[in-house]
């Protein structure tokens, strides 16, 4: 816990205004932000069959809501007033309110990413949970119409692509860990930052409650012209992916920022670490492809009040499938380089062992991001030209060379390495093994042949949850493990981290493995109902998936306790060298009373090899430092 | 060294095991389809063909990094309780090792990308050129929320039905089809303006492509063998893409039969509509 600032200090700053919690402001300054400019929306542009709320009212109200949710959390407070030339106000420092409230400290606003995520993969996997549920029986049982089980998957996706896979590491370990791994005291822009930690909330509501507005079938990708005709509800998935978009968004831009300008004494290029490398190409990726998805979802958003004839029958419908893929290619590496990074970022540390070939797991990462903005069609097979297959293929089967390279240096630290097997380490191994198998099986989707046989079956879907859990879950659970001393300065119990661990392995592959199964027998995705053979199949992975669902929930309730209750541990439990470990646990609010300086590189490991960091004296640092 | 010669026979072996084991999956079904059943068309066997090599590149990839992982995990193990010291061997490079990595991945990529893909890419735009596809029969497949149309130009059937006034696709076996793809049916009023993809796939033949709104495409496939909705539910025509909440209902069922049977059949329906 952060210390308390001593008592004269408190008295002299100003005294916070906020006179009921935060949260609670905000709901009720989106209420009225939505009703008011749903009003003039529908006073200005009235439509004769919704007298109340139209579809120009919903999105001008949503926007409403918007700005209501962000100014009632602290925008008015810490933004506009001070813009107005009254005092800032203190931000909240101690006590479990700060992370329900506006926040500066990085520390509080990953962790504030953190839970939105959590919270939101426990939705969407009950979601999850629900379809596997009605997918027991070849008839309808749970969702009695396929546009309620249609939507579901739209939600289920949605959710966990943009508020869990690409925010979990990113918004969540990133904002906690880059800076204190880089050695500095804050983040570029901690004021934009504690905002948009703001935007993953209304994000998630906004989509979890789009069906209320017309329910809609199109899946995560929104596909046109299925959109065009499509429930209004759609019109609350743009908005919601916009508004958890921009959010990741300002995070690339401040960790980019951060890793750019903000690296301590002689943290050079070649010494930062491995996680922090895989954030910056992560947020250089998001700061190219975010955009020109979010501009997609406008003119999508556009196309559906206007309409403005872009993309339904009347306009280019492929055009808005090269656009979605365009940024959804990138989107997976997105969602991956984090877990490729703190794969290599763990197994020195637990193997003892100097990470291997470090110049080559950082290119790998480099050319990931290069190469991810050329492959984009090749979930296009079925609806392309044969000229473009050939290129497409092409390129897809390159990418798999630079992601190779992660295997490559975590292969060779592995090698002689003295490891340790303690959950993160197992995590790790797993996530390696899961990542194979999503690798290897999309080796059979880049094949055009194979794929128009293959695509927009199971195969498909247990290909991508194989790349998504079995990467990036994995490895997000690995890291969280291996950092709960840093978070906390509490342990985990072994037996029960590996236990879980073998729990979700086990059932991980028992549900998704089926999925290729059930692809190549002839499931097709988006269906509620499906022909009768396949029932037994359906029915069995569905216990599985049930396994999962519950091995989730033993992870999740064990890191929760572990986090509250564990056993009290060291300050550096597994010896690690890089610089979020040179400070106390959890750390101080401003991560280092000294900055440290960096002499050495926080991957080599041996006899007589000099400690990395040096903690200067007081008297020798700068004073504005 | 030692490890490394424990290692590499370790993975010669296992992967031999596996090409074996692979081989005989490929080979258990039957008709020789293995594990990807869609194989009764021309097309489909292009795929299974390169399926398969595929299974065989795997093999010894996934044997090498699942066999790396565990031998990592017996190995090289810390034992617990030991005090933790930094590994003997402080390796932080090897051109040999990493050369090879990357000069063989490179390999592998072009190889896999050439053969199966490009050689089968081949063989598919082959069998799409009208010159190799003599005496066609042509189907107009229309499809439309949630429905499949199938009319027969030449036969004067505009729309075939079996008994129940279902959809039904009748095919000849080895016969080359023409089946013209297309949104937008003459005969049947359909408000054009919330038009939808829709995806064509028959499992059984291996096969899908997409009916885009506006366009017309068309695609050539041979039925090789003879199969039924019945007798084989893989054999049957699916929306593949979601196209609004009828999608999983939009099916219709597939018969390949002889051409004697298929002509008989054709004169019956052409004399019904
Ligand atoms: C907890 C275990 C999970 C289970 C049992 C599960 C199951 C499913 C199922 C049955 C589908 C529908 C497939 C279809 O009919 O098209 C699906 C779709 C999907 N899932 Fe999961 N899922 C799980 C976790 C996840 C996670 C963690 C992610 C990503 C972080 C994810 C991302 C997706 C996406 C992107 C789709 C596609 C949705 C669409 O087609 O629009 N899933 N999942
Ligand atoms: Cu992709
Ligand atoms: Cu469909």
């Amino acid at each position: 816990m952060a210390q308390p600032l001593p008592k004269g200090q408190m008295a002299s700053m100003p005294k916070r205004i906020a006179p009921w919690p935060p949260v609670l402001r905000a709901f009720l300054w989106a209420g009225i932000g939505f009703v008011v400019l749903a009003a003039i929306a529908a006073w200005l542009d009235p439509s004769p069959n919704s007298p109340y709320l139209t579809a120009v009212g919903s999105v001008a109200g949503w926007f409403g809501a918007l700005i209501g949710w962000l100014l009632g959390i602290g925008g008015y407070d810490y933004i506009v007033r001070p813009m107005m030339g009254y005092p800032t106000p203190r931000v909240r420092t101690s006590g479990w309110r700060r992370y329900y409230e506006y926040a500066l400290d990085h520390k509080v606003i990953g962790l504030q990413y953190l839970g939105a995520s959590t919270g939101t993969f426990l939705v969407a996997g009950l979601i999850a949970m629900a379809m596997r549920f009605q997918l027991m029986n070849y008839q309808p049982t749970l969702f009695h119409y396929p546009e309620d089980y249609l939507n579901a998957v739209g939600i289920h996706g949605t959710l966990m692509m943009f508020t869990v896979a690409t925010v979990a590491m990113v918004g969540g370990l990133g904002n906690y860990f880059v800076p204190l791994m880089i050695g500095t005291r804050e983040t570029m822009f901690p004021k934009a930052s504690g905002i948009s930690v703001w935007l993953v909330p209304i994000g998630v509501l906004t989509i979890s409650m789009s069906p209320l507005l017309g329910q809609w079938s199109t899946g995560w990708r929104g596909y046109e012209p299925l959109a065009a005709s499509d429930g209004s509800g759609l019109l609350y998935y743009y908005l919601g992916v916009f508004a958890l978009t921009t959010s990741s968004l300002i995070v690339a831009i401040n960790l980019t920022a951060t890793i750019l300008f903000k690296r301590t004494k002689g943290m050079t290029w070649n010494r930062l670490p491995l996680f922090a490398w895989g954030i910056l190409t992560v947020s250089l990726l998001n700061i190219i492809w975010l955009p020109e998805i979010q501009a997609t979802f406008i003119l999508g958003m556009l196309d559906k009040v206007m309409p403005l004839n872009l993309f339904n029958v009347f306009g280019q419908p492929l055009g808005y499938e090269y656009l979605f893929w365009l940024f959804g290619h990138p989107e997976v590496y997105i969602v991956v380089i984090p877990a490729l990074a703190i794969w290599n970022e763990i197994l020195p540390v637990m193997g003892r062992k100097s990470l291997f070939a470090r110049p080559i797991a950082v290119l790998g990462l480099v050319f990931v991001m290069l190469l991810s903005g050329m492959v984009w069609a090749h979930h296009m097979f079925t609806m392309m030209r044969f000229s473009e297959m050939l290129p497409f293929s092409f390129f897809t089967e390159m990418i798999s060379i630079p992601t190779g390279f992660a295997y490559l240096a975590a292969i060779g630290t592995l090698w002689n390495s003295r490891l340790r097997i303690t959950t993160p380490t197992l995590l790790v191994l797993m996530s390696m093994f899961n990542f194979l198998i999503g690798g290897l099986t999309g080796l059979f989707l880049a094949d055009v042949p194979a794929n128009l046989q293959l695509h927009n079956t199971f195969f498909v879907v247990g290909h991508f949850h194989y790349t998504i859990i079995g990467g990036m879950v994995f490895s997000w659970m690995a890291a969280m493990y291996y950092w709960l001393p840093k978070f906390s300065g509490r342990t985990y119990s072994e037996f029960w981290g590996k236990l879980g661990a073998i729990w979700v392995f086990i059932a991980f592959n028992a549900t998704f493995l089926n999925f290729f199964i059930l692809g190549l027998h002839g499931m097709n995705r988006w269906v509620s109902a499906y022909p009768k053979y396949l029932q037994p199949e359906n029915f069995w992975t569905s216990i599985a998936a049930f396994f999962l669902g519950a091995g989730f929930g033993i992870n999740i309730i064990h890191i929760v306790w572990a986090w509250i209750k564990g056993p009290k541990v060291k300050e550096n439990p597994w010896d690690a060298k890089t610089l979020e470990w040179q400070t106390s646990s959890p750390p101080p609010a401003k991560n280092f009373d000294v900055l440290p300086e960096v002499v050495g590189s926080f991957y080599t490991y041996g006899d007589n090899v000099p400690d990395p960091v040096v903690i200067p004296s007081v008297q020798e640092q700068t004073p504005g430092l | 060294m030692g490890s490394v010669l424990v290692f590499g026979l370790l993975w010669v072996v296992i992967s031999l095991l596996g090409e074996w084991g692979a081989t005989t999956w490929i080979n258990s079904a039957p008709d020789g389809t293995g594990p990807y059943f869609g194989t009764a068309s021309n097309l489909g066997v292009i795929g299974a063909h390169a399926f398969d090599f595929l299974v065989w590149v795997a093999v010894p990839i996934f044997v090498f990094v699942v066999l790396m992982i565990i031998f990592a995990m017996i190995k090289f193990r810390a034992k617990r309780g030991e005090k933790v010291i930094d590994a003997p061997k402080q390796t932080r490079n090897n051109k040999v090792f990493v050369g090879s990595w990357i000069l063989i991945s490179i390999l592998v990529n072009l190889l896999v990308w050439l053969h199966p893909n490009a050689s089968g890419l081949e063989q598919v735009f082959a069998a799409q050129l009208p010159a190799n596809n003599p005496n066609p029969l042509v189907v107009d497949v229309t499809a439309r929320q949630w429905e499949w149309i199938f009319s027969y130009p030449q036969y004067n059937i505009t729309q075939s039905l079996n008994a129940n006034g279902q959809d039904t696709l009748y095919l000849p076996v080895d016969r080359p089809v023409k089946f013209v793809l297309r949104s937008y049916d003459p005969f049947h009023t359909y408000d054009t303006a919330i038009d939808v993809i829709h995806g064509f796939w028959i499992p059984a033949f291996g096969v899908k492509y997409d009916v885009i709104p506006g366009e017309t495409r068309v695609i050539y496939i041979t039925a090789t063998k003879l199969i039924s909705t019945e007798q084989n539910p893989m054999a049957r025509v699916q929306c593949s893409e979601v196209c609004g909440p009828g999608h999983p209902y939009m099916e219709a069922n597939l018969h390949v039969v002889t051409g004697l049977a298929f002509a008989k059949w054709a004169k019956q329906q052409a004399s019904r509509s």
